[in-house]
């Protein structure tokens, strides 16, 4: 089995798919830092020549005369707890808010990228992975060895999560280097508020707590891979049922594209939350933000992503291991 | 032998490697994710459940705690991360305590003099609040003495003098106010510490300190059911341990001292 | 000894059967032609034998070990390619053989350089498969399949897209695959002229159907014909129908080959005053024996 590993890993780098995705998001990136610079100027002209130390040192007596008024919520009150020591946090380490260090650029590049950039990078892949060998015909080549069939789609599909982690990885690195030039690399350990909830009754801090943020991206990435192994698993699926890739691509597309647009207008179609396009957004679970549907929780999400997950797994096996190769 | 034409591509298997280790981290992060997430949510049903078990405790006792505070920055918690203050700290304490819920009405304002309280306490809806309290917590003169660290930096005996008999008639009267308004509740008056007590003139500061706590105390003295609480021996020892970064406000373990003291004197 | 044993295969799709139960046994060095037109159920049948394809019912067995029952050990013994041997271009020849002799079971490195060296490759085995000819890639298409030892070889039109000297060639390297290594060689193709140089028997398919299995020699020699080059053609037309089949084709005429008649049959048309120019005896071409014998099945 791991000679086959090695066999699909040794194609998927010989393709160079991978140096495709590394200079497809090494361009985004460096975009996408140009835009976070542009804004970050932008504030810095609107704030004056004020020094933002001054500022941050108002802002967190501000709150923190807030919080002793007695008469807030005890949830807001929560939420404004973090912000000091977010806020004290920043004055300690001499970070300026305004500008985004290259840990929270990374974060927030993966808690964007969840639903739509991410799986199309996963799906270059994991679509290619079956199909290619139909279309180029070496699947004819691959199925007359003496090694049983479903062996030889487990190790591609071994290798899909590989790549997968490899791509997530090259995501996070290549974020962090090219914004770190710009925002400076510090950051690691700065709070981060997790456990809060948006709920029917509003804003649920009962069960929150504060991690470094170092803990909270590595959460994030791991909930990232999920989703990212979820999407590779479907377009994996489709790569065994369909034989050209192009059509596999466009039908997965497809299905990512309908899923951001539903989850901006669906929120009285309740049903929509069992697409698993609606549940790719599980860093919102993690960071707070409200669900596309009302009701939706973080282990609902991770339900419906399992239940299409082995949905897809089960087909492709079934599939390959039966089909008749023309 | 095998393994011969193999390791021709030593880089194919270095990113197999690589990714599967890749792999394990990002799948130990989802663990972790859920983990930490799912346990979060079923702490907080846990929470709520807890939350309305205190509230059906509320209706079946009547009999609460009203604390009402009144005074400066210590009063409004200021320089504490978590923006409790000794308020805070003693309301969580009265709580765990008694037993019984504690409803606490905080009306202190940063900056504020003895003047300005004065004038605050004989406002009608403070009057009115301070008529129902049970407890009546007052922290004052900080700011009439140090101004900012003004007064001690530049240190002129008689300057301070002239301070010192304004704030008397001042505390006096707010003293007798409070009192004249609500004649059943416990008043502690919190005194004050000296946070320049590692500075060159330490010493001569703490002497004014003394002088002015004493005096302060000897106001307290006047009125029934009147307690000086003193702060100054709590700061006299590593004062920066336990003041805020401006080094003029407690931070939260300096909060938390005061509020233990006064918790100490609370009787039920 | 026979390696390749076929019984009453079969195959339906939907509600059509497309192989209706095909026979057939290879025996140890021996090259094996498989011959039918397209769409006769060629191709089918050799995806069935190479595993691609799952036979409806029937038997399939590789040097005893069942193809469904045993896949593994089954193909073990299996070389084969399938169309045309689609490898990897992007890899280099060398990584191909690499990828695909990582996938045999207690595979032996020298055997490697062996198959390299037995194809002619050793020059070129580190270039792009993209940058070789269609011989070249035919010949790797060769070396995979002879990577795992295998006793038996099925080769999907191997000679399909040649040159001239590179099917002379690739005739020549089969022929001696067989008689040096003991291999059994199953060969199907279209190109009929093909399996008369190249095998000792050979299965002719229609419709799904074996309908004869025979070596190509005797095959060829039932069907042998007389033609015949006479003065006027009509008039000895009429003499010889009265007497066997005759055909009239271009200028001359064709009966089947009698060694006992074919001197009276003369000697009749020299009393009728005919003027034979040349009299022939003549093996048919294996275009005409197929048309013989599926009664008009179009071939190439």
């Amino acid at each position: 089995m791991n000679k086959l590993i090695q066999n699909e890993m040794l194609k998927l780098l010989a393709r160079k798919r991978l140096i495709v995705v590394g200079i497809i998001l090494s361009i985004l990136v460096v975009l996408f830092t140009y835009a976070q610079y542009q804004t970050v100027q932008t504030q810095l002209k609107k704030l004056g020549t004020t020094d933002w130390r001054t500022t941050l040192q108002q802002q967190i007596i501000d709150t923190q005369n807030r919080l002793s008024n007695s008469r807030i919520p005890d949830d807001f009150k929560k939420e404004l707890e973090v912000r000091v020591k977010q806020q004290q946090y920043y004055l300690d380490n001499d970070i300026n808010p305004a500008e985004p260090g290259a840990p929270s650029f990374t974060k927030e590049f993966m808690e964007n990228s969840i639903d739509l950039l991410l799986p199309l990078m996963i799906m270059v892949i994991a679509s290619d992975l079956v199909s290619s060998e139909f279309s180029m015909g070496s699947i004819k080549l691959l199925l007359t060895r003496p090694v049983k069939r479903w062996k030889i789609l487990f190790s591609k599909y071994v290798t899909l999560l590989l790549a997968i982690s490899l791509i997530i990885a090259m995501m996070g690195m290549i974020s962090y280097l090219i914004s770190g030039v710009v925002f400076g690399f510090k950051g690691w350990t700065a709070p981060e508020f997790i456990g809060f909830q948006i709920t029917e009754a509003g804003f649920d801090a009962s069960g929150a707590s504060i991690i470094p943020q170092w803990q909270f991206i590595l959460m994030d990435f791991g909930v990232v891979w999920f989703a990212a192994v979820v999407v590779g698993t479907l377009s994996f699926m489709v790569s065994v049922l369909i034989r050209s890739t192009a059509a596999g691509m466009g039908i997965i597309l497809a299905l990512l594209i309908a899923g951001a647009i539903l989850s901006n207008m669906v929120s009285s179609w309740t049903s929509a939350k069992y697409f698993f396009m609606l549940n790719m957004r599980l860093t919102d679970y993690l960071n707070g933000s409200p669900p596309p549907i009302e009701g939706m929780t973080l282990s609902f999400s991770l339900a419906v992503l399992t239940v299409w997950w082995l949905l897809a797994l089960f087909i492709s096996f079934g599939v390959f291991t039966k089909k008749d190769i023309y | 032998m095998c393994e011969v034409f193999i390791l021709k591509k030593p880089l194919s298997i270095v990113i197999t490697a690589l990714s599967a280790v890749l792999l394990c981290v990002w799948l130990g992060g989802f663990l972790y994710a859920v983990q930490t997430n799912l346990n979060v949510q079923a702490d907080e049903s846990k929470n709520t459940s807890q939350d309305t078990g205190k509230k059906s405790q509320a209706v079946n006792n009547e009999k609460d705690l009203k604390v009402v505070a009144v005074g400066d920055s210590l009063t409004r918690g200021m320089g504490d991360e978590t923006g409790k203050g000794y308020i805070g700290y003693l309301t969580d304490e009265m709580k765990a305590k008694s037993k019984k819920p504690v409803i606490v009405q905080n009306l202190g304002i940063s900056g504020q003099k003895s003047d300005s309280l004065l004038a605050q306490v004989k406002t009608y809806s403070v009057t009115r609040q301070l008529k129902e309290a049970d407890y009546i917590l007052i922290t004052i003169g900080g700011n009439d003495l140090f101004q900012g660290g003004q007064t001690l930096v530049d240190f002129q005996p008689a300057a301070v003098k002239s301070i010192q008999q304004k704030y008397l008639h001042n505390l006096e009267a707010i003293l007798s106010h409070v009192r004249s308004s609500n004649s059943g509740a416990v008043i502690f008056l919190v005194g004050l510490y000296n946070p320049f007590i590692e500075l060159e003139n330490g010493k001569d500061t703490s002497q004014v300190v003394r002088e002015w706590n004493y005096k302060s105390a000897e106001a307290a003295a006047k009125q029934i059911k009147t307690v000086y609480v003193p702060t100054f021996d709590l700061f006299e020892l590593k004062v920066n341990d336990y003041l805020y970064t401006d080094r003029f406000h407690p931070n939260s373990k300096g909060y938390r001292l005061i509020a233990e003291r006064v918790a100490a004197l609370l009787t039920w | 000894m026979i390696t390749l044993s076929v019984k009453n295969l079969k195959k339906k799709i939907g509600k059509k059967e497309i192989i209706k139960g095909i026979d057939i046994e290879l025996y140890e060095g021996e090259v094996f032609g498989f011959l039918g037109p397209n769409g006769a159920g060629k191709t089918t049948t050799i995806r069935m034998l190479t595993g691609l394809i799952r036979p409806t019912s029937g038997s399939i067995s590789i040097c005893g070990y069942d193809l469904q029952k045993d896949f593994t050990n089954a193909m073990m013994h299996l070389g084969c390619i399938v169309e045309n041997p689609e490898l990897y271009p992007f890899l280099s020849g060398y990584d191909n053989l690499v990828h695909f002799a990582r996938m045999i079971p207690g595979f032996q490195s020298k055997r490697l350089a062996e198959v390299i060296e037995l194809v002619g490759l050793s020059e070129r085995i580190h270039d792009k498969v993209k940058t070789y000819s269609l011989g070249m890639r035919q010949r790797l298409g060769i070396a995979q399949a002879l990577l795992g030892n295998p006793k038996v070889l099925i080769l999907d039109e191997p000679t399909n897209g040649l040159d001239p000297a590179g099917i002379r060639e690739m005739r020549q390297f089969i022929r001696d695959l067989a008689k040096n290594e003991g291999l059994s060689v199953l060969v199907s193709s279209h190109l009929l002229s093909e399996i008369q140089l190249l095998c000792d028997r050979v299965a002719i398919i229609s419709k799904g159907a074996v309908i004869q299995t025979d070596t190509v020699h005797a095959l060829l020699s039932s069907q042998e014909k007389m033609v015949w080059r006479v003065e006027p053609l009509q008039q000895a037309k009429q003499i010889l129908e009265s007497a066997t089949e005759v055909v009239e084709l271009e200028d001359c005429l064709i009966t089947d080959f009698d060694a006992n008649k074919a001197g009276l049959w003369s000697r009749e048309l020299v009393n009728s005053g005919i003027q034979i120019i040349e009299m022939n005896r003549r093996l048919p071409a294996l275009e005409d024996l197929f048309l013989e014998l599926t009664g008009g099945d179009r071939i190439e």
